[in-house]
């Protein structure tokens, strides 16, 4: 999985923002979603993104990781990531 | 956990460590003299004190390093610049996402295919008019069939269109026809909105302004039009005002900056406040001061008093630097 082809990420003090140009679209993401496309950009496979999250921030409640799920979810439904 | 969706244009600035989106005016110079042209542009208009080979470079590295996602080249006529294809070649190689406003004319295969090969997002092209008779009339020197045979040339090497339409009195009726010509040609948006009042305008809106009467069917022709290509081609217009649009702006600057092909920044196209020059400062400390320049209370008054008198907008070349 990658950032679709005209989609643009860049880091900000809140988080970070992707761009997609061809709808001019803005998504605004907090930390824990910016995080996900950083593990996206990395080349993380999408499956252990959760996992990864969790345990880099020892999510105890499970908190960050049910938010990583649900976020890469909306990057698909939206059509922001591509294989 | 929800994304919030917006667009540059409504996405607040303040947040923001640069700009999302910089549209540069790259030269003032243009083959055509179109009735409605908002920057006065035309043949031997170039502004005497256009930025050099080397400043262009300078901007375009700083807003490159900025990490700006997203940078429009208009003009004038941008392909006229003698170094439009470097310039394009330097941000898409930079990995920055570029569209072409142009008139069409330098539109041949031969551009095309490099257009392609340098990996531009789109390019987008006037066309104000869905004949040949209107389009003449309103391209003062252009010509229907080069723009069209241009969007064709794009079409045949793979760069994304974009189709742009100003209405006027002579070419509102034509929208649907216009519309659907963009669909046939290969567009994947179309773009339109009001008239200003402005530039070559305010000289010829006798002749071209359309009027309130004919905006209602223009509008409910594109609404319906948004629904016929749904899901096919983005039919995206603007149907508030402009004084109603600068009000929002007031308190909701865009992520936008403006780049005159003289290195002056404004705020917004429709105000006449230059917040930087890009041959004093940089690209970063120019960001910095557009967001305390919409709070100069000069911005709101101007718009105040747009509302009393609308053709203020006729002074919008008489910069007013904050």
């Amino acid at each position: 999985m990658k950032l679709a082809k005209y989609v643009k990420f860049r880091e900000e003090k809140f988080g970070a923002v992707l761009f997609e140009t061809r709808s001019e679209k803005v998504f605004t993401l907090n930390p824990t979603a910016t995080a996900v496309v950083r593990e996206i950009q990395a080349g993380s496979d999408e499956r252990d993104i959760p996992a990864r999250l969790k345990a880099r921030y020892n999510d105890q409640d499970g908190t960050i990781e049910r938010e990583a799920q649900a976020f890469i979810a909306e990057l698909r439904q939206k059509g922001l990531v591509e294989d | 956990m929800p994304i919030p969706a917006s667009t540059p244009a409504a996405t607040g600035s303040g947040d923001l460590g640069a700009p999302l989106y910089i549209a540069w005016q790259v030269t003032n110079e243009c083959n055509l003299a179109c009735l409605h042209c908002i920057e006065e542009s035309g043949p031997g208009k170039a502004f005497p004190d256009e930025l050099d080979e080397d400043e262009v470079f300078a901007v375009l590295e700083q807003a490159m390093d900025l990490e700006v996602p997203y940078l429009s080249f208009s003009g004038g006529e941008p392909m006229v610049h003698r170094r439009f294809f470097d310039m394009a070649e330097y941000v898409c190689r930079r990995n920055g996402q570029l569209k072409v406003e142009t008139n069409g004319h330098y539109l041949g295969p031969e551009n095309c295919a490099r257009l392609k090969q340098i990996g531009v997002k789109a390019v987008q092209v006037s066309l104000d008019g869905a004949t040949r008779d209107t389009f003449n009339r309103m391209r003062v020197r252009g010509n229907f069939d080069t723009a069209v045979q241009g969007v064709k040339n794009l079409r045949a090497a793979g760069v994304p269109i974009e189709i742009n339409y100003s209405p006027t009195s002579f070419n509102a009726h034509e929208i649907g026809t216009a519309v659907d010509l963009a669909y046939e040609l290969g567009a994947y948006s179309f773009y339109t909105g009001r008239t200003m009042y402005t530039g070559n305008a305010v000289k010829t809106w006798h002749r071209m302004a359309p009027s309130e009467e004919q905006y209602g069917p223009f509008f409910e022709t594109l609404h319906r039009k948004t629904e016929e290509y749904r899901d096919r081609m983005r039919v995206h217009f603007h149907e508030m005002g402009l004084l109603e649009e600068l009000r929002y702006r007031l308190h909701h600057p865009a992520a936008l900056l403006i780049v005159l092909p003289n290195g002056l920044v404004k705020l917004i196209n429709a105000l006449p406040f230059v917040c930087g020059d890009l041959r004093k400062q940089t690209l970063a400390e120019i960001w910095g001061r557009f967001q305390r320049a919409w709070q100069d209370p000069r911005v709101a008054q101007f718009v105040d008093d747009l509302a009393i008198d609308p053709r203020k907008t006729a002074t919008l070349h008489q910069w007013v630097y904050l």
